[in-house]
């Protein structure tokens, strides 16, 4: 059996994101590279046969999506409600957080100038975002961070994959670097 | 904070009219006018912007009583700026002090991140053009004896004429009168395809005579079965296939 071709069948069978590592489990002797092979195998394929699904990559993960020019189409077929886009104060809270990640509610509300004890209920509710820790100081405050659900919601296959710091200005860039030992 | 500090400005040539529940908070609405007035946020004309602030904010009793201290907090704050401004004040080496740079830093901070919030909003827009497995879900149809006849009688005559027109004109010079046909027959004849198929195809019922008069008598037929409920008569769209229905109460006696 061709290792695309169970690859296919997993992605297929499967709703959500599927990592090359979770992928090579599907049989003995497999491994991540092997699994990336078989993915370009099977992109290359839908490409040449003009399929209207293709795999992307999301959330450190594999998925089968319709490309996007099939957008109109499935929106004026039956589409399941609730997949909704996020609100102002949403956006806008997820971004502190998504670069500052661990932060507390009280950085979140001193950027944002507004009480954002809602938002932040709404965005955990909607798990994308979640408590990583727990802050020095008075009370121990929560910190949050970004969960895999922010990723796929937004389409990044991973956190480094959020608008460069260089594509925003100045200050910010800053504040990233300083901020985030750990991104690239 | 004294009541002259908010009540309402005098309508004079920098008032600048906003409506404050656009704002989601007090730096978005500061950013507002010094980004729409192309006022240099590093060297802000703080007495202007503070009482273009203080009259926008006059409509801040609209406001829930939390959002409307968070625009009360900042009209404070720019009100203290506006008296530093005027008794500058020099730190331990000398130097002198700029009340607004704290000011300044939170703005240009509070920008950035609102351009990252649009930056995620793009990308969850082109997220959203990509869709997994499940996200079509098909609703189920509505039972069939809950549907009423969906045919009106202009569809109904549409597919008429259609046909008429279908049908072979007879030759000129002379006429094959062939025997009366009759509704029963018709009816009987009807309810017999449908015995066994649930459905059938006008056009079907009357293709193996194909005269104008087996046609017309074959949907006098049908509008009667309807009539009786015992038939349900549909057509998509005009000029597509006209349907014949077995009613429910005929599926269940079958």
């Amino acid at each position: 059996m061709r290792v695309s071709r169970m690859v296919e069948a997993l992605l297929f069978a499967s709703q959500s994101p599927l990592s090359a590592a979770e992928l090579a489990r599907a049989e003995e002797g497999l491994d991540e590279e092997r699994v990336e092979e078989a993915v370009a195998e099977l992109r290359a394929e839908y490409e040449r046969e003009g399929r209207a699904f293709g795999v992307f990559e999301v959330g450190g993960g594999y998925q089968l999506l319709t490309r996007p020019e099939y957008a109109p189409v499935l929106e004026r077929f039956d589409s399941v409600p609730g997949s909704s886009r996020l609100s102002s104060p949403a956006l806008e809270t997820l971004a502190i957080i998504a670069y500052r990640q661990p932060v507390g509610r009280a950085e979140v509300e001193e950027i944002r100038g507004v009480g954002s004890g809602g938002v932040l209920r709404t965005l955990q509710e909607r798990e994308l975002i979640e408590v990583v820790g727990r802050g020095e100081g008075l009370g121990r405050p929560l910190l949050y961070g970004t969960t895999r659900r922010f990723l796929e919601h937004f389409g990044f296959r991973s956190i480094e994959d959020l608008p460069r710091p260089d594509e925003l200005p100045v200050v910010l860039a800053q504040r990233t670097e300083e901020g985030k030992p750990n991104a690239a | 904070m004294s009541d002259a500090a908010l009540a309402p400005h005098p309508s004079g040539p920098d008032l600048y009219q906003v409506e404050l529940e656009r704002f989601q908070g007090p730096l978005d609405l500061l950013l507002h006018l010094i980004r729409n007035q192309d006022v240099d946020i590093f060297d802000i004309p703080i007495s202007r912007i503070t009482r273009q602030f203080l009259a926008a904010i006059t409509q801040v009793e609209r406001l829930e009583l939390e959002r409307a201290g968070e625009f009360l907090e900042m009209a404070a704050t720019l009100v203290r700026i506006k008296a530093q401004m005027l008794f500058p004040r020099r730190t331990d080496d000398g130097e002198e002090e700029d009340p607004r740079a704290e000011l300044v830093r939170r703005l240009l901070e509070y920008e950035h991140f609102r351009e990252a919030a649009r930056l995620l909003e793009e990308a969850e827009r082109n997220r959203s053009r990509l869709r997994e497995r499940g996200y079509v879900e098909v609703r189920p149809a509505p039972p069939l004896a809950d549907v009423p006849l969906h045919t009106e009688w202009s569809e109904v005559w549409e597919a008429v004429r259609g046909l008429a027109a279908r049908l072979a004109e007879p030759e000129p010079g002379y006429r094959f009168l062939g025997r009366p046909v009759r509704m029963e027959e018709k009816i009987e004849l009807i309810l017999g395809m449908l015995q066994e198929s649930r459905r059938v195809e006008f056009a079907a019922v009357v293709s193996p005579w194909g005269t104008r008069m087996h046609a017309v008598v074959s949907l006098l037929a049908c509008l009667e079965l309807a009539k009786r409920s015992r038939v349900r008569v549909r057509q998509a769209e005009p000029f597509a296939p006209l349907w014949v229905y077995r009613r429910r109460a005929e599926d269940e006696a079958a």
